[in-house]
């Protein structure tokens, strides 16, 4: 396919959509929590809010330029992976520049931001932020692997490593989903995910009660506002794409609100109900049965 | 022509001369004895020439008047000839290295050495049996009597021992010349095999007496207790004519002798040399005193000659230029050594750190010691490859292997005390001073060694002028070497331009590929060259030797060629290593994983050959039912140098010690030798199967396992270098597995990565050099927060590390998109899983890379560093542009590659649509990528210019604390033991299993040594005994002697 300038402008529809997407599920997750916990919990704006203070406020201080330059590298990160992923099956508008690269490239480019970020912090000179990178980078390696598998599964089933060529194999019915067609697979890649998503049992890299917290400990006003533009992204990001390999894609902006929903829901009631693992722990833990199933889905292909 | 009588005339009349002239000074009989010996060398230089050019007939002396059997009678021969000379040459240039001790110890003392030197003569002249004894008694008498008169301690007692021996030795044989004359009725050795038949039947015993005797002058492991001592005990001018004089005689005399012996003689004969020949390699690995250990050497190169006598039935007509390679190597570097222990006068290995003092002898001295391993240019490379071609000929892999594994533990010794004397501490700044004389002769053999070897090179082919033009440019560099850097460095920068830009044209495909990496990788590595001030001495002769051997090798369009090149790297290579400040054991460490994969990658050329005529490469096409074993020898010898699994433990110390330049030629460049090698060897052999195993499923696992176990341990080291270092290791992991996946994608993927590699190490490694040298430390935790000093270099590291660990839009991802594209196409799954995993592992070291140097807390110490030199610098500058180019543009590079590759492998190439690679299972558009991330980053980053427009710059302590005010950097910057929590989880993985092995040998290694060599107890009445038992168990072997 080729470029042509208009793209920009679907782009940028994209990136409104996603990003105010991102921004109201944190809100109603937060919000959700809250009322299972009986208490009132924030505005389901909040999120808004914060952003908006963080983005006003009028001292801003920096330690050097690649600390300067982790943020941006950060949201990069998140709008690349969002420009790389085909979000709404058979739109020419909303698939972006998914033709540039297919299942590996959005792989690999999740790093993109995820090492810029870290280099920004470690100049912050904040010990904290080093230990959040190591800690973070460590359980990384040990969740990629068992994800690895399932998408090799999943490639191995489906013949392709393009993303819209498994969306459209899995199109047709709800059990031609990579979810009831590849099992395995899919139970592999979903427990990686919850290493991905930074919540509890596995978020001891940004680690709130102890370490406050983790890589971002230095970041503060507008900078921390990039940032948290980026966790509106990125997760949401992130989700499409699961949603892509193992749910069957979606054809519409509802489907894709209320499957990404689900997805996230995943994580958040593991989060609810499991304790935080400590590093090493954790590394193991992504080597046992995750791996096991990553494995297993291999060997039954 | 002057009649070789004359030889024993000048050396007697001489000698009952010198008897006269006691009183007259000892000027006048040095002259004497000098100028007699140079007649005896000229007299037999004179035949050797007319023999050589002239086609001069042989001739018999009858002494007497008479004809055998009433008379002795002399041959001079072709090979009498040769032996002549080399003896008399090398006792005339002792003569001049003794010129001082003969002096000293008087008349006497000359006049045996000339009585020494005429025995030997005549020893290979006669032809008469009982003659050769008395003339043995002679030199032997004649060599106690200089060991008694002169020499280290102890040379008192070794010239008794040596005595008893010797004696002992002579009775047996006087009863064996008995036995002959019963039974043959003759003392003439033509007579006797004339008259061969009629005694065969029963003379075995006299056989069997006068062979065993002359084996045992030849100094047989293990009666050879004797011997060891009088090398160590013997003035080292006297050790060099024992070693080198009367050992070369003794293999003339049994080669003699052969005729008479029947068939299975010759098992015997092959089977007591190549003993002496591994059993004394073995022993000498304990040697510690440095004549003793060239005694160990020289017995086990005279086992060797004993066995390639033995062998000469089926060497036929090569044997005597084998010998004689061998022989030459041997005599011209261990009178070399010997004289070297003279003017060294240091008796332990260890000692031999002052010869750094004088770094011409230093240079003489590797020439001697790589002769005698056999390396190229040397005669005994030449001699060793004839031997084991025609060894492998004749199917006889059991010997290949024997001699290759004493030559690998003759190198352990040898390379360990020239490691010594390059790298050892001095112990005091000795100034010693060389007196002329003693200079000369050692000269004159380094020459001759170099000389020798061209001659033998062009008796086995190898002659071509312009082979030799890169080992010519690397010796005129050597001439040059008293220049400053930066001339030599504009002299290597213009040399090897003008061969790249000669040569450029004339490769195609793969090699064209490999010719950028070593020469164009060449080219730019030496421009940081410039950065060093003074004369650097010696690195530019010894760079460009490697460099020659690269180029060679690309040019090597047969196996002795391309082992001629693989050979002339490793030495260059091994020179580069060493320099290092602690590269002592590493570079050890390296030769002898070279050296053991040379031998096999040898062991395969000869299998390959056995059989066939000529020796083109082309012959690995068709290698037929050996095929599998050909490709585990070579496969694994080519492992060696890219560190795979198992054969890695020599490189993280090599490359991690080595010189800020010469890192990344021996990482980026010098390993892509073995990943070129690899290629040699399946594209010729292809997909190979032993056993129903398919080798490359192996090949592929161990890649994986090098990939996983490289990274990880990378992600432990405190040392930058070391990190970089166990990164290479990893990569070439990569590297191995894509090639073993023999496929299209599979191969393109090996290729993309090693130039990646390429690119990205020489970067790296220049980038942390200049780190290291600004900063005085490679350990990380002891830097910090130096992005503020040395922002270029932190740019370059960042791209660097953003290359390696495969994140787009660098090129990089190539690699790794290549890679998943190969794994889906072959099904290898797992192994790609596991690939990956060690892939994400490269993101831990990459950012300890980055973030405990460039990034944290600036260490006081380190406020006033400056950025890198520039001409450090414009190199790494250069390779970003390189992989800028190659990130916007991958089908520049892939494309073509897919083309060349398309020719072994049609299937499942890449279609290319401008930029946009697609295969049968994805597409990835390379500049698409590039353009969409600048565009969004550009975008990014206005905004954030926009939001943060009032950002102000804070100082270095300025951050939120937990209500402290840290001050020091020290506790501040977290970078000691880094990823603790992911070693707590899995660092059992590399538990050094294969170190620890490797350690093991190496200790078992030691104590097997030190076993043997416990039956040299030092005592002459043992030494006796062990004579005796040797006769008396091949009686037993033999059957009485056949």
């Amino acid at each position: 396919m080729e470029f042509k300038p208009i793209q920009i402008l679907y782009a940028l529809l994209s990136l409104f959509i996603v990003f105010n997407y991102g921004m109201l599920l944190q809100g109603f997750v937060r919000k959700i929590g809250a009322r299972v916990g009986r208490r009132y919990g924030i505005r389901f704006y909040q999120p808004y809010i914060d952003l908006i203070k963080n983005y006003t406020k009028r001292s801003t201080i920096t330690h050097g330029i690649m600390y300067y330059l982790g943020p941006v590298f950060r949201l990069t990160g998140g709008i690349g992976l969002i420009m790389f992923t085909p979000l709404i099956f058979g739109s020419d508008i909303f698939g972006n520049f998914s033709f540039s690269g297919d299942v590996i490239l959005i792989l690999y480019f999740m790093f993109f931001g995820t090492l810029g970020m870290a280099l920004g912090a470690a100049e912050g000179g904040h010990p904290y932020s080093a230990i959040g990178v190591t800690r973070g980078l460590a359980q990384t390696t040990a969740f990629e692997l068992p994800l690895a598998l399932a998408i090799l599964s999943i490639a191995i089933q489906y013949q392709t490593l393009s993303v819209s060529e498994i969306v459209a194999a899995q199109q047709g019915g709800i059990m031609n989903w990579t979810l009831f067609t590849n099992p395995v697979a899919t139970a592999a890649a979903m427990l990686a995910f919850l290493g991905s998503m930074m919540r509890s049992p596995f978020d001891v890299v940004l680690a709130p009660q102890e370490v406050p917290i983790g890589p971002p400990t230095e970041y503060h006003s507008s900078l921390l506002g990039i940032l948290q533009t980026n966790r509106a992204i990125f997760p949401a990001a992130k989700l499409v794409l699961f949603m892509n390999l193992f749910f069957g894609g979606a054809t519409s902006w509802w489907e894709l609100v209320i499957k990404t929903f689900f997805i996230y829901m995943w994580s958040v009631f593991v989060g609810v109900v499991y304790p935080r693992y400590r590093v090493d722990q954790s590394i193991r833990w992504f080597l046992r049965i995750p791996l096991i199933l990553g494995i297993l889905a291999i060997l039954l292909m | 022509m002057v009649a070789p009588i004359y030889i024993i005339a000048a050396a007697l009349g001489t000698a009952f001369t010198l008897g006269l002239l006691h009183k007259t000074g000892k000027t006048l009989p040095y002259v004497l004895m000098t100028l007699a010996l140079g007649l005896m060398t000229f007299i037999s230089l004179e035949w050797l020439l007319a023999f050589l050019i002239d086609g001069q007939k042989e001739e018999i002396i009858y002494t007497a008047g008479f004809k055998p059997p009433f008379s002795i009678s002399l041959l001079m021969g072709k090979m009498e000839a040769v032996f002549i000379s080399i003896v008399n040459t090398m006792a005339f240039l002792g003569s001049i290295y003794m010129a001082r001790d003969l002096k000293n110890k008087g008349v006497n003392s000359m006049l045996i050495y000339l009585l020494l030197i005429m025995g030997l003569n005549v020893v290979i002249m006669t032809r008469d049996i009982f003659n050769l004894f008395v003339f043995l008694e002679v030199s032997s008498i004649a060599t106690a009597g200089l060991l008694l008169i002169g020499g280290r301690k102890n040379a008192v007692s070794a010239g008794l021992k040596y005595l008893i021996a010797t004696g002992t030795i002579a009775g047996f044989l006087l009863i064996g010349i008995i036995f002959f004359y019963y039974y043959a009725g003759s003392l003439s050795l033509d007579d006797i095999i004339a008259s061969k038949e009629s005694w065969i039947s029963v003379g075995n015993i006299a056989l069997l007496l006068v062979l065993l005797s002359v084996i045992l002058e030849l100094k047989p492991f293990p009666a050879n207790g004797w011997a060891l001592d009088v090398y160590q005990g013997a003035n080292p001018g006297i050790g060099a004519i024992i070693s080198a004089s009367s050992a070369t005689a003794m293999v003339y005399v049994l080669y003699k002798m052969m005729p008479l012996a029947s068939e299975a003689w010759n098992y015997v004969i092959i089977g007591i040399g190549l003993l002496s020949f591994v059993a004394s390699n073995i022993a000498g690995i304990k040697q510690t005193n440095a004549q003793r250990l060239l005694g160990y050497s020289s017995v086990g190169q005279i086992g060797l000659a004993v066995a390639i006598v033995g062998m000469h039935q089926w060497l036929g007509s090569g044997l005597m230029t084998i010998l004689l390679a061998m022989l030459a190597s041997h005599f011209l570097a261990k009178a070399g050594l010997f004289w070297l222990a003279g003017i060294v006068n240091k008796e332990t290995t260890k000692e031999w750190g002052i010869l750094r003092n004088k770094p011409v002898l230093l240079f003489l001295m590797g020439t001697f010691i790589f002769a005698l391993l056999g390396f190229p240019p040397f005669p005994s490379f030449f001699g060793k490859w004839e031997l084991i071609m025609s060894l492998s000929d004749l199917g006889q892999y059991g010997i290949v292997s024997l001699i290759l594994i004493g030559s690998l533990f003759e190198a352990v010794y040898m390379l360990r005390w020239l490691g010594y004397a390059i790298k050892e501490d001095k112990e005091e700044a000795v100034n010693f001073s060389i007196h002329w004389e003693k200079f000369l002769p050692v000269g004159i053999v380094a020459t001759a060694l170099y000389a020798a070897g061209y001659f033998f090179g062009w008796k086995s082919g190898y002659s071509d002028w312009y082979k030799y033009m890169p080992l010519a440019f690397a010796a005129a560099l050597f001439l040059l070497d008293f220049l400053p850097v930066y001339v030599k460095n504009s002299i290597t920068l213009l040399g090897m331009g003008w061969y790249f830009f000669e040569m450029y044209t004339q490769y195609t495909g793969l090699k064209f590929v490999f010719f950028i990496i070593f020469i164009g990788g060449g080219l730019l590595i030496f421009l940081a060259g410039y950065y060093k001030k003074g004369k650097r001495v010696g690195f530019y002769p010894l760079a460009i030797l490697m460099y020659a051997g690269l180029a060679l090798m690309l040019e090597a369009s047969n196996m002795l060629e391309f082992f001629f090149a693989w050979e002339i790297m490793t030495a260059g290579s091994y020179f580069l290593i060493i320099r290092g400040k602690k590269s002592m054991t590493h570079a050890l460490n390296y030769a002898l994983f070279s050296i053991g994969g040379a031998f096999l990658i040898l062991a395969g050329f000869g299998i390959t050959q056995a059989g066939k005529d000529g020796l083109s490469l082309e012959l690995l096409y068709q290698v037929g039912s050996m095929s599998p074993y050909v490709f585990i020898l070579l496969a694994i010898g080519f492992m060696t140098k890219t560190a795979s699994m198992g054969l890695h433990i020599w490189l993280p110390g090599a490359h991690a010690e080595a010189e800020t330049d010469v890192s990344p030629m021996v990482s980026a460049v010098l390993l892509k030798a073995g990943v070129y090698g690899l290629i040699i060897t399946m594209i010729s052999l292809g997909n190979q199967f032993i056993g129903g195993i398919n080798i490359q499923v192996v090949l592929a696992w161990i890649g994986v396992l090098t990939a996983l176990m490289g990274n990880m341990m990378a992600a432990f080291q405190e040392d930058a270098k070391r990190l970089l270092a166990y990164s290479s290791i990893g990569q070439l992991g990569y590297v191995l597995f894509g090639l073993a996946l023999m496929s299209h994608l599979g191969w393109l993927t090996a290729i993309s990565v090693a130039i990646n590699h390429f690119l990205f190490k020489a970067m790296l490694f220049l980038a942390i050099g200049g780190v290291v040298l600004r900063t005085k430390t490679k350990y990380m935790y002891q830097m910090g927060g130096l992005i503020k000093k040395m922002p270029i270099t932190f740019i370059v590291v960042l791209i660097g590390i953003i290359t390696l660990s495969g994140v787009p839009p660098l090129s990089g991802f190539a690699g790794k998109w290549l890679f998943y594209n190969a794994i889906l196409e072959k099904g290898w799954y797992l192994q790609g899983a596991v690939l990956f995993f060690a892939g994400v592992i490269a993101f831990l070291y990459c950012f300890r890379l980055i973030h405990t140097i460039f990034l944290g807390q600036l260490k006081d110490e380190h406020r006033k560093v400056k950025e890198a030199p520039f001409w450090l610098l414009l190199p790494q500058i250069l390779v970003i542009v390189g992989i800028m180019v190659l990130s916007a543009f991958p089908n520049s590079i892939l494309k073509p590659l897919g083309e060349v590759l398309y020719s072994y492998f049609p299937e499942g190439a890449l279609s290319w649509n401008d930029q946009l690679a697609n295969s049968i299972y994805g597409y990835w558009d390379g500049k698409m990528v590039l353009y969409v991330v600048v565009a969004i980053f550009a975008s990014v980053f206005l905004w954030a210019l926009i939001v943060t427009r009032k950002s102000q710059k804070v100082k270095q302590f300025n951050i939120v604390y937990a209500a402290e005010r840290p001050f020091r950097p020290e506790t501040t910057h977290f970078a000691y033991n880094f990823f603790a929590p992911f070693k707590k989880a899995l660092g059992f993985l590399v538990y050094p299993g294969i170190t620890n092995f490797w350690n093991r040998v190496g200790q078992s290694t030691m104590a097997g040594a030190d076993a043997l060599r416990k039956i040299y107890n030092g005592n002459g009445q043992a030494y006796v005994l062990h004579i005796v038992l040797f006769f008396i168990v091949v009686y037993f072997i033999t059957a009485g002697g056949f």
